[in-house]
């Protein structure tokens, strides 16, 4: 990337402007890595790429929700915006196959789930 | 077109009826033959505390409150069916939490400049270079009243100013990221969420007080951070925002990082200077203050990584922007790393003036333990305790400098009936012993003596007149100390005596701790009613203190007994008890 003009940040912001693309952002802060948050982003990936979605997957930091990691905040169209905590290996599994391919929520009470603000 | 969704979740304190009320709910909509429709999501947290029943459509954005099962018929006959508000059921909670400082935090990824710049990022950085004189970058922090965030609470445009006027060719500027309260992670939270932010705001100061370099110094245990901080830097290097003629000014700044080895005393400023250096982590008198001579004899303005965050807001919103929220004397937001017995630990940022009790109960969720609130220790190793008759106070500084603690930083334990006040003086006390660098007396001798009085009171040796002895010595280290480490480490054992002189007279006088902590006023000793003798706390003491046999019962010999709570822990039938 070559050096940058106040014209250049403008149009970084319009190319990222919200896009209405689906995501995954899994909380990667230290706490949440001592929690496995990395193992729960692996997982996401592996799936995604073996079920062959089209969702993204992303790192964040910290959602304030420390209480409950790992967190992992999701965006499908046609529902609201929630964040999962204490997702674990099962927990992915149902998010890809309720939320994301299913189109529901995943009301399952053991998961923290709330929306967001 | 997926089904409608509804959250639902009791938010009553002391009871969850969610999962009737949602088999409530199911049946209502079974009748009405919405059952495939609508999805009732049971949510385990809804950010509302003690409003009862509460429905939301998320969708929609309407809450309902206090909803008793008699309102369900209405709420699906009008807003499932129809998407009509119930006026008398609604409720608008306020916002409690502000995002300046973290309102990147969890939203973008803290590894990819684009989503910073997308956030706005380095816009503010842009604007100062193209728009702004230094001076008027001061002038605008002047107006914001921002203040540092580090602990002392200095006004940040006049360190700029101070920084700025001292005549000199080469001027420095300092991100301490050295954060070493005890169950303080503000810090490391902003970094490894949102590095670029602070990075920004380091540049800006850099242009501001005319230093053509920068460094962060962050401690060594935060590896995360470090390596975020680094990708970040580089990436803003090749963006052209570090490096020679910014956005083609003639201001040119370079950063670097330096790693702290995890001292404490290494986050006093002058402390940390003398380390980056490459000399022993330890303070030297003020005056001169680093603006004037600060390293390598420079003038340098060293900020703490929140402070830091909050600048490039304040240059893209203006100051009277930032100025509009908080107090008088305590601008913006303070970002708070809100621990110990509450449901939801977390970090939470809050405007200036908020009550503690609403950072507690209404952002944290009340108490985790069910027990009630004993107080809340603010301001870590340099802070103090706010009992609970003091909940309703506005945070800032003043207010809580008053009550005889500080902001600090900004970690914040809320303590319950099972925390001994003496028990969390000695904590913190001998943190500041640990941790304190040795070079001063007042600090060195004085934790050290505090420290043994403590020791003796909580091991049942104390006496009466250690009370005094230990606010002599307060008094002492206040004056004398030479840096602030020493002038503060007997906060927290004052302000435990000013509120809770009552308890500390309860382990000296009647040789008691109410809250079970200090184990040496421990008493154990076997129920008669309840025992059923089995002989298991018998044959798991481990100094045959259990003494008696099947016919005339079990007793515990006090002298004997080393007070480790083993029969406590092994008895089925509750037949040990403690006080
Ligand atoms: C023992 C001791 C430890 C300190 N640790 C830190 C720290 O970890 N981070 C920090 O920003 N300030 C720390 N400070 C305060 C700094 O000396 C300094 O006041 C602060 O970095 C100034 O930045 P600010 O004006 O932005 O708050 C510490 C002070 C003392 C006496
Ligand atoms: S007050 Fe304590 S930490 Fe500070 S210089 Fe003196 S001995 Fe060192
Ligand atoms: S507290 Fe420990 S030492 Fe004392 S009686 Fe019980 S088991 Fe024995
Ligand atoms: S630092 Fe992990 S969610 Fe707060």
């Amino acid at each position: 990337m070559g050096k940058l003009t106040p014209k250049d940040l403008e149009r970084i912001k319009t190319a990222h402007a919200d896009d209405g693309k689906d995501w995954i952002k899994v909380g990667m802060s230290t706490c949440g890595i001592a929690a496995g948050a990395d193992k729960v982003y692996a997982l996401f990936v592996e799936e995604i790429k073996k079920r062959n979605l089209n969702i993204q997957v992303k790192k964040c930091g910290c959602q304030g929700m420390c209480y409950s990691e790992p967190s992992v905040e999701v965006r499908v169209k046609g529902l609201p915006d929630v964040i999962y905590g204490k997702v674990d290996k099962e927990g992915v599994i149902k998010i890809l196959d309720k939320h994301v391919c299913g189109n529901a929520l995943v009301k399952d009470s053991i998961y923290e789930l709330r929306t967001k603000r | 077109m997926g089904a409608k969704i509804v959250f639902i979740k009791d938010t009553a304190v002391n009871q969850d009826t969610t999962q009737d009320f949602y088999v409530h709910f199911s049946n209502i909509l079974r009748e009405n033959a919405l059952e495939g429709k609508v999805q009732v999501v049971r949510v385990a947290d809804i950010g509302i505390y003690g409003q009862g029943l509460v429905v939301k459509f998320p969708e929609e954005n309407i809450i309902y409150a206090n909803v008793q099962e008699k309102d369900l018929k209405n709420i699906v006959d009008k807003t499932v069916r129809d998407g009509q508000v119930i006026k008398e059921l609604l409720y608008q909670p306020e916002p409690k939490q502000l995002r300046i400082v973290l309102r990147n935090c969890g939203e973008i990824d803290p590894e990819n400049i684009d989503e910073y710049i997308a956030k706005d990022g380095y816009r503010a950085l842009a604007k100062a270079i193209n728009d702004y004189q230094p001076e008027q970058v001061i002038e605008e922090l002047k107006k914001s009243g921002l203040r540092g965030r580090g602990g002392a609470g200095f006004p940040t445009w006049l360190k700029w100013k101070l920084t700025r006027e001292t005549p000199e060719a080469q001027k420095y500027v300092i991100c301490n990221a050295d954060e070493g309260d005890p169950g303080a992670y503000m810090d490391r939270g902003v970094l490894e969420g949102d590095p670029h932010s602070v990075i920004e705001g380091l540049i800006l100061a850099g242009y501001a007080i005319g230093a053509s370099k920068g460094y962060f110094y962050v401690r060594a245990e935060y590896p995360l951070a470090v390596e975020r901080i680094e990708k970040a830097l580089k990436q803003a290097y090749d963006c052209g925002f570090l490096g020679k003629n910014i956005f083609g000014s003639s201001f040119s700044f370079e950063v670097d990082i330096r790693l702290g080895a995890g001292a404490f005393v290494c986050g006093e400023e002058t402390a940390l200077i003398a380390s980056i250096e490459g000399r022993r982590g330890t303070p030297r008198p003020r005056p001169p203050y680093p603006s004037v001579k600060g390293l390598w004899g420079k003038p340098t303005a060293i900020n703490n990584v929140e402070t830091l965050a909050n600048i490039p807001p304040i240059i893209l919103k203006g100051g009277a922007w930032y100025a509009s929220i908080g107090t008088e004397k305590s601008k913006g937001t303070k970002v708070f790393a809100l621990t110990g017995k509450v449901k939801n630990s977390g970090l939470v940022e809050v405007p200036m003036g908020i009550t503690l009790r609403e950072i507690v109960f209404d952002i944290g969720g009340g108490m985790f333990s069910g027990k009630g609130l004993k107080a809340i220790q603010t301001g870590g190793p340099s802070g103090g305790v706010i009992p609970k008759e003091y909940l309703d106070t506005p945070v800032d500084y003043e207010n809580l400098q008053k009550l005889g603690s500080i902001m600090g930083s900004g970690g914040m334990i809320v303590m319950d009936e099972d925390d001994c006040m003496v028990d969390i003086a000695k904590f913190y006390l001998g943190f500041c012993v640990d941790e304190s660098c040795g070079k001063c007396v007042p600090c060195r001798i004085g934790g050290y003596q505090m420290l043994n009085l403590l020791n003796k009171i909580t091991e049942s040796r104390g006496e009466l007149t250690d009370l005094d002895s230990l606010k002599r010595i307060a008094v002492a280290m206040q004056k004398a100390s030479l840096c602030a480490l020493g002038q503060t480490a007997a906060n927290p054992v004052v302000s435990t005596i000013r509120y809770f002189e009552e308890e500390y007279k309860d382990h000296i006088v009647n040789k008691k701790c109410r809250s079970h902590k200090c184990k040496h006023l421990l008493n154990y000793n076997v129920i008669q009613e309840k025992c059923k003798r089995c002989r298991v706390c018998v044959i798991n003491c481990p100094v045959n203190a259990i003494e008696g046999d099947k016919e005339k019962g079990f007793f515990v010999d006090p002298k004997t007994c080393v007070r480790c709570g083993k029969c406590y822990e092994v008895c089925k039938f509750n037949a040990i008890f403690k006080e």
